[in-house]
């Protein structure tokens, strides 16, 4: 059943008791074999979205089903397809990497002789071989991440939930966790489902992208169609002279709406997008301006987020609030 | 992937895998198999030495001396901590999160506490043998002979009873600081009960309170089958065997009440 089925969500709403609506009727739609990238600001409602569909929360009101099973009525049947690592690794301290295996194999029925094979097997996966009998209390940051993502793995899940895997990972971490997810899509076809906050973790891996801000998703699609969707590249210049300020403005406003930028230098939308760079050149030929520097920016997921909210996703969670328990 | 509905552990694997890991964590650190061991021990040591005179009081008759009459309360208090320090195993577990992981990877989440009983269970049994050696070898007796595996037949069930009220406990406060909860209950009810003499010695508003006191049921019938001379049996049975399904109950909406939580 599981294999042609991915995730269903439907008006879903989750609501806490004398507390806020966390999330706020979303639709989702996820693919089998597709990684799909949930991005949005602390409190967003993201972590809240993943508890409810791994059936560690029951859901207020709507319908979600999971590899083909409903969240609500048939949690044991969700919980045999899905594996996940969520945001705080939960591991035992006392236990070792292996010891780890041994209880998640055995908690998801693995026959004796598979659980060492399939324990050892995911442990050289992840690089953890050679720590393996050391107590995970010691490990890294980096290193629980890898094994938290082994053991969500030990059953050959057919959907993945990954809650923010990379935060507070230094970038070698990072990239090794982004080639592990990529490698489970490409060559086992498992779904993916990850929450992140990290716009360039969304672009690097998602198929497709869905942004969430206070509850309800925002705007979803690749990332480059997101991107598309604002369009136009904005062009930002660096005058070689300071009295130029003005008068490089005046320039720019003929080619498109002003946007944010460092204080020493202008910069505008292209209305009509990069096409109309040369006859920027030319306009500041024309007008005596001297350029010390030119850059131009293609739009960023941060620019759709701040299109549909108003807000910028960089820093948005602490407007919000940031509330754990709403993700 | 699979495709089948078979899929995932039993509620005896899970079980399974839950026991193993608690039982493989307080055998391997001996900050959690101590105290265990300590506090029976320390009671019985410190009672059987300092309190053997009692047994010169007017009506004290106990055929297995003062050993034997402590020994009975303290494999009875021994069962029913074993049972508390499971809560606490419970609530350590939700409050670092690892309770998560047990919730993701069960089908049939009873399974998990069933695991944490098993484990109670074996540490208990652990506890039992270290207690009953110390016992003989400061001379306890057992006049009862076999008849006294009525005895461990109610610390099992008091062992039971123990770990559902705490578990509990544990599953609708989900942390730690919940520790008083599970002990002072626990604590009151076995200390307000004959301890020291026979309920026949013991007067006033002790006695009031002994009486109506389930602990009274289990130590007397526990006493009785040590020497031979079986009494409140059946009362003593009936109500470990209510405080089971009562418990049970308790605990099953506790763990209702975890899953909602998240």
């Amino acid at each position: 059943m599981s294999g042609r089925h991915g995730i269903e969500v439907v008006e879903l709403v989750r609501e806490f008791p004398k507390g806020p609506r966390a999330v706020d009727g979303i639709d989702l739609h996820v693919a089998p074999g597709e990684i799909y990238g949930f991005l949005g600001p602390n409190g967003a409602g993201k972590s809240t979205t993943v508890l409810v569909l791994t059936t560690l929360l029951p859901l207020t009101s709507g319908s979600a089903r999971v590899a083909g099973y409903d969240v609500a009525t048939q949690g044991r049947y969700v919980r045999a397809e899905i594996g996940a690592a969520l945001q705080e690794a939960a591991l035992d301290p006392l236990l070792s990497a292996r010891e780890h295996m041994r209880l998640q194999t055995t908690l998801h029925g693995l026959s004796r002789s598979d659980r060492k094979v399939r324990g050892e097997e995911l442990l050289e996966r992840v690089g953890l071989v050679e720590a393996a009998d050391r107590r995970v209390g010691g490990y890294s940051g980096g290193m629980k991440r890898r094994l938290d993502l082994a053991l969500a793995l030990v059953h050959r899940p057919s959907i993945l939930f990954l809650d923010e895997p990379t935060t507070g990972l230094d970038p070698q971490s990072r990239t090794a966790l982004w080639d592990e997810v990529a490698r489970l899509t490409r060559e086992d076809g498992v779904t993916v489902f990850l929450t992140t906050q990290y716009l360039e973790e969304a672009d690097a891996l998602a198929d497709r992208v869905g942004i969430i801000d206070r509850g309800r998703i925002v705007a979803e699609g690749t990332p480059q169609a997101l991107k598309d969707e604002i369009g136009r590249p904005s062009v930002e210049i660096v005058p070689a002279q300071d009295g130029d300020h003005e008068a490089l403005a005046a320039v720019l406003s003929r080619f498109g709406e002003s946007v944010p930028a460092l204080s020493q230098s202008v910069a505008v939308r292209l209305r009509g997008g990069e096409s109309e760079l040369a006859e920027v050149v030319r306009a500041l030929d024309g007008a005596g301006i001297s350029v010390s520097q030119l850059r131009l920016h293609a739009p960023t997921l941060d620019d759709v987020f701040l299109e549909k909210t108003g807000r910028s996703l960089e820093g948005a969670g602490s407007e919000h609030g940031g509330d754990e328990s709403a993700g | 992937m699979s495709s089948s509905t078979d899929r995932g552990g039993s509620f005896v694997s899970v079980a399974h895998g839950v026991a193993w890991r608690n039982l493989h964590n307080h055998f391997s650190h001996p900050m959690y198999y101590i105290p265990s061991l300590v506090f029976p021990l320390l009671f019985f040591t410190a009672f059987t030495g300092a309190l053997g005179a009692l047994t010169d009081l007017p009506g004290f008759e106990f055929e297995a001396g003062y050993e034997g009459f402590q020994y009975v309360f303290v494999l009875i208090q021994s069962a029913a901590f074993g049972g508390v320090f499971t809560g606490f195993a419970i609530a350590r577990d939700f409050e670092t999160g690892f309770a998560r992981r047990l919730l993701l990877a069960a089908p049939n989440r009873q399974g998990i506490i069933a695991g944490y009983a098993l484990a109670a269970l074996g540490r208990w049994v652990f506890t039992a043998l270290v207690v009953t050696g110390v016992a003989f070898a400061a001379g306890m007796t057992m006049p009862g002979g076999v008849g006294v595996a009525g005895l461990y037949a109610l610390a099992l069930l008091v062992n039971g009873a123990g770990i559902l009220f705490a578990s509990g406990v544990a599953m609708r406060m989900r942390t730690v600081q919940a520790g008083p909860l599970m002990q002072t209950p626990v604590f009151l009810a076995l200390f307000l009960a004959p301890v020291y003499v026979p309920l026949a010695v013991l007067d006033g508003w002790i006695e009031t309170v002994a009486r109506f006191n389930p602990f009274t049921a289990f130590l007397e019938a526990g006493r009785g089958f040590l020497v031979g001379r079986p009494t409140t049996v059946g009362l003593a049975f009936g109500l470990a065997v209510a405080l089971l399904v009562l418990f049970g109950w308790w605990a099953h909406r506790g763990l209702r009440s975890a899953e909602s939580a998240g």
